[in-house]
């Protein structure tokens, strides 16, 4: 089980090596079938492993190893170490099993594409980090893995790097999230400081800070800061939307199922030390609710079909950090899971449409493409719908699982609960609003001249893997199912014990509640958006703010322009003007032609003569030999 | 009557030393000057065998006398004897400040050495027959300076090879 | 030792080397030069054969001979450069060969 666990950390890891050694003498499409052959195998392990752990007892299901002693100062040993338990070996399955279907994706989707070796280089690199994040034993190699996928994710972002808007992306995505870094690294260093050891056994131990405390306390934050700004949550959010820039496939893997989600296993992971300070767990779950409202709000006036699908991520991980945020493990990952699925499932619908169309993302552009493209018309009904949480779809379970756990959670819960089944609403109507758009009504000009189709409207290569989400979108619902059994609880148990769910008339309150308002979202778009109205043209001119800020993003990027760059760059062009010039680089200059001023002039002495050169050694020598009386 | 005649060998030697010496020095013909320097370095031979150095006396003449200042008379007549005038033009600066280092170097000299090691110059150490013999330079060669010895082999070598080289090269003009 | 003291072998090895010198300071001829270059050194030599005389170790010998080699040598290299120079139709004058100044 352990060899098997190691084995599937390192094929991916493997596969980067050889992609980037072999170069060009392995063609494009290879390439590709080594990132994708990679992480086939990282599942293959991966379901090895679970089938392993679920011959053993529940208690028993930890097991950790460590391959080398990585750091180690004074009495802090840091090493190279993973840990097998339920909670990572449930992500596991996931990255390794979404990353499998997404990279084979890729290969379609990226073919023909000048570097895409590079591109598969870097998704298989991007998998290995994801799975040393997911496997890490302790504090420290999980932050590695952490930067990593940081990493990957902006080298994806602009990987098509002549594009100046794409670098802007990348590079907005990196500082952002090492913002993120930089609180959680703090957090580490104040666990070092209390606990002597960043192993998660040594951590986790009951009595490393006092429940309460400003130490548990700050720890606590400075690990949500670190989700925060990698799950795209309010305030760090800002990034999610540009880093659209990337190529399709890179936004259903990083930014839609693997990833953004990361923070959410964090805070599952770190369950004990957010359990010792309950402020900053409800303000994680707090943080939750207010992007669930405002990303579904923003969701509404997008015109860029992949902006609206990424808002929507924002708005699920939104639940997620609901769930987490009140002590519902279980739900949180299990709609962790289901968003995979169909988050991944929409954006890869969305790529084949982008592919069919060349390249073009505008939706005003799009229109009547279901008669066109039957296939993807019917898989992106099945993730629009599991996304709007209709029955008998995988997000209705994980969603209401969510909205159970917070009906039964006092106060705040019940908050939660109402931005979660308002978000419910904005849900289905966004994704409706997109789905009726682009594959219903009549098909636009541009749609007609652009569109070009290949068998199965993308290509076999696009189409199998969606088909296999569109399958799990369907049925991956019924682990979890209110009145029934709750599998996912039960294995994620032993690492986070999950908060109780409602039970009785409140859950059925709460299932019914968020079913209604979700069909009256879709019953909403279907009038809006599914048939030829002037509705919301009618509401935009009655709300004009209302539209412009929504279009506007609620100002956030105009905000942070505001609070940080303008400041920097001011400050940065003075001391340019005022600092760097006058005190370093003048005088530098200055050095440098006095120098050589000075040098001329000695280099005057070197008349060519030999004579004087005599005269000169002999005029010394009879200096020194002065010199040697007086002085002896 | 022995002491006698080697104070008339040395002054004899003396004088021919710094005749010679200025004449090489001043003669304007280079022929004439390396004959001279034949002479000069004659009377070294005599004033080395004065100071019981035999060996380094009969190398003086086959070394410098037969090969050097034949090396010299080679190339002299293969250039063509320029006459070259010091004089001419009247005493330069350069010439003025020549004079005066070199005598300022003889002088101070002399002085350095008669204060420091006046005293201990007055009785030289007793040497045996053995003192300066080939023996004893063969001896000392191989024995406490070898690694001179070895090292000069090589600085010859170097030289040889210089020589050939500077000589041979052919100036472009003449090639084309 | 019978005959004038060290001493005097050391001050005529001192006149010797002022004069060698002033003839490499006031000669424009190379060939000249590289004659009075010689007489430096053998002044030279002769100081060496005295200091062995007063101490009565052959080191001084040892040295005075390396020091002919090396003279020896140097006179190759020097009369090849003043025949490479006047194969280039150069005037042999030391005051002419200036190419090399700063």
């Amino acid at each position: 089980m352990i060899a098997a666990a190691w084995i599937a950390l390192f094929a991916p890891a493997a596969a980067v090596v050889a992609v980037a050694l072999a170069g060009t003498s392995i063609t494009r499409s290879v390439a590709g079938f080594f990132a994708a052959g990679s992480a086939l195998v990282s599942f293959v392990c991966s379901v090895v492993v679970f089938i392993l752990l679920l011959g053993e007892n529940p208690e028993e299901r930890t097991h950790s190893s460590t391959l080398w002693t990585w750091l180690s100062a004074g009495d802090l040993k840091i090493g190279a170490e993973i840990q097998i338990d339920p909670l990572s070996v449930f992500m596991m399955l996931i990255v390794s099993g979404v990353g499998f279907l997404i990279l084979a994706y890729a290969i379609g989707y990226m073919n023909g594409d000048v570097e895409e070796r590079r591109y598969h280089a870097y998704k298989a690199l991007f998998v290995f980090s994801m799975l040393l994040l997911v496997e890490a034993g302790n504090l420290v190699l999980l932050l590695a893995g952490w930067g990593m996928v940081g990493l990957s994710s902006y080298l994806l972002i602009n990987y098509w790097h002549q594009r100046a808007t794409a670098v802007a992306a990348g590079k907005k995505a990196f500082i952002m999230n090492a913002f993120g870094d930089a609180t959680f690294v703090l957090a580490i260093f104040l666990l070092i400081q209390r606990t002597g050891s960043v192993e998660f056994d040594a951590v986790f131990s009951s009595g490393v800070v006092e429940h309460g405390s400003t130490a548990a306390a700050l720890i606590a934050l400075g690990l949500l800061g670190g989700a925060v700004a990698k799950s795209a949550q309010v305030p760090l959010h800002t990034w999610l939307p540009d880093a659209m820039e990337g190529p399709t496939p890179v936004s259903a893997l990083i930014h839609a199922a693997t990833m953004v989600t990361a923070g959410v296993y964090l805070i599952a992971r770190t369950n004990v030390l957010f359990e010792l300070a309950p402020a900053i767990q409800d303000l994680a779950g707090i943080l939750g609710g207010v992007t669930i409202l405002l990303a579904g709000l923003i969701a509404l006036v997008q015109t860029d079909i992949k902006r609206v699908i990424a808002y929507s991520t924002m708005s699920q991980i939104g639940y997620m950090f609901v769930a987490v945020g009140l002590g519902a493990y279980g739900s949180g990952l299990f709609h962790l899971m289901t968003h995979a699925f169909f988050k991944a499932l929409l954006f890869m619908a969305a790529g084949i449409v982008i592919h069919a169309l060349s390249d073009e993302q505008d939706i005003r552009r799009m229109g009547g493409l279901g008669r066109a493209m039957p296939f993807t018309h019917r898989v992106f009904v099945v993730g629009a719908l599991s996304l709007a949480a209709i029955p008998p779809f995988s997000g209705f379970f994980s969603k209401d699982s969510i909205l159970g756990a917070a009906a039964n959670a006092g106060t705040l819960g019940w908050i939660l609960w109402t931005a979660g089944a308002i978000g419910a609403f904005l849900t289905a109507l966004y994704t409706f609003r997109l789905l009726f758009i682009v594959f219903w009504g009549e098909m636009t000009p541009f749609a007609r001249e652009h569109l070009h189709l290949k068998r199965f409207e993308g290509g076999l290569a696009m189409a199998w893997p969606v088909a296999i989400l569109a399958f799990l979108s369907f049925f991956g619902g019924w682990f979890q199912v209110p009145w029934g059994w709750d599998l996912v609880n039960e294995w994620i148990d032993p690492v986070a014990e999950s908060a109780a769910e409602a039970t009785g008339t409140t859950l059925v309150f709460s299932v019914v509640a968020s079913l209604a308002l979700a069909v009256a979202g879709i019953l909403l778009a279907w009038r809006w958006y599914g048939r030829t109205s002037d509705a919301p043209e009618r509401a935009r001119k009655r709300l004009p703010w209302a539209a412009r800020t929504l279009e506007h993003k609620f100002y956030f990027d105009e905000a942070y322009d505001l609070a940080f760059y303008e400041p920097a760059s001011r400050k940065a062009v003075f001391l340019t003007q005022y600092v760097e010039q006058p005190l370093f680089l003048a005088p530098l200059g200055e050095l440098g032609s006095s120098v050589r001023a000075a040098s001329r002039r000695l280099s005057s002495l070197q008349t060519g003569y030999v004579r004087e050169y005599a005269l000169a050694l002999a005029a010394g020598l009879a200096v020194l030999a002065i010199v040697f009386i007086l002085v002896t | 009557m022995t002491n006698f005649i080697v104070w008339v060998v040395w002054v004899l030697a003396a004088l021919s030393l710094l005749g010679s010496g200025i004449a090489v020095v001043l003669f304007q013909n280079p022929f004439y000057s390396a004959l001279a320097l034949i002479g000069n370095l004659a009377s070294l031979a005599v004033l080395y065998l004065l100071l019981a150095a035999e060996f380094v006396a009969a190398a003086q003449v086959l070394v410098y006398a037969g090969a050097v200042v034949v090396m010299f008379l080679f190339v002299i007549a293969y250039l063509g004897g320029r006459a070259d005038a010091p004089w001419a033009g009247g005493p330069s600066p350069q010439s003025l400040a020549a004079i005066v280092a070199a005598a300022a170097i003889a002088v101070e000299i002399v002085v350095v050495i008669a204060m420091k090691a006046g005293d201990q110059l007055s009785t030289p150490a007793k040497v045996d027959d053995n003192f300066g013999s080939p023996a004893e330079i063969g001896r000392l060669f191989l024995g406490d300076h070898l690694l001179a010895f070895e090292v000069t082999s090589i600085v010859l070598l170097i030289a040889a090879v210089g020589g050939v080289i500077l000589g041979s090269a052919v100036p472009r003009e003449k090639r084309s | 030792m019978p005959g004038p003291s060290v001493a005097a072998y050391l001050i005529l090895s001192v006149i010797l080397f002022a004069t060698g010198a002033f003839g490499v300071l006031i000669r424009r001829s190379p060939l000249i030069v590289l004659l009075a270059l010689e007489i430096m050194l053998n002044a030279g030599n002769l100081a060496l054969i005295a200091f062995a005389r007063q101490t009565g170790t052959g080191s001084g010998q040892i040295f005075a001979l390396t020091v002919m080699v090396v003279a020896a040598a140097e006179a190759v290299v020097g009369l090849g450069l003043i025949v490479a120079v006047s194969r280039r139709h150069v005037a042999l004058d030391v005051d002419k060969l200036t190419t090399l100044r700063g």
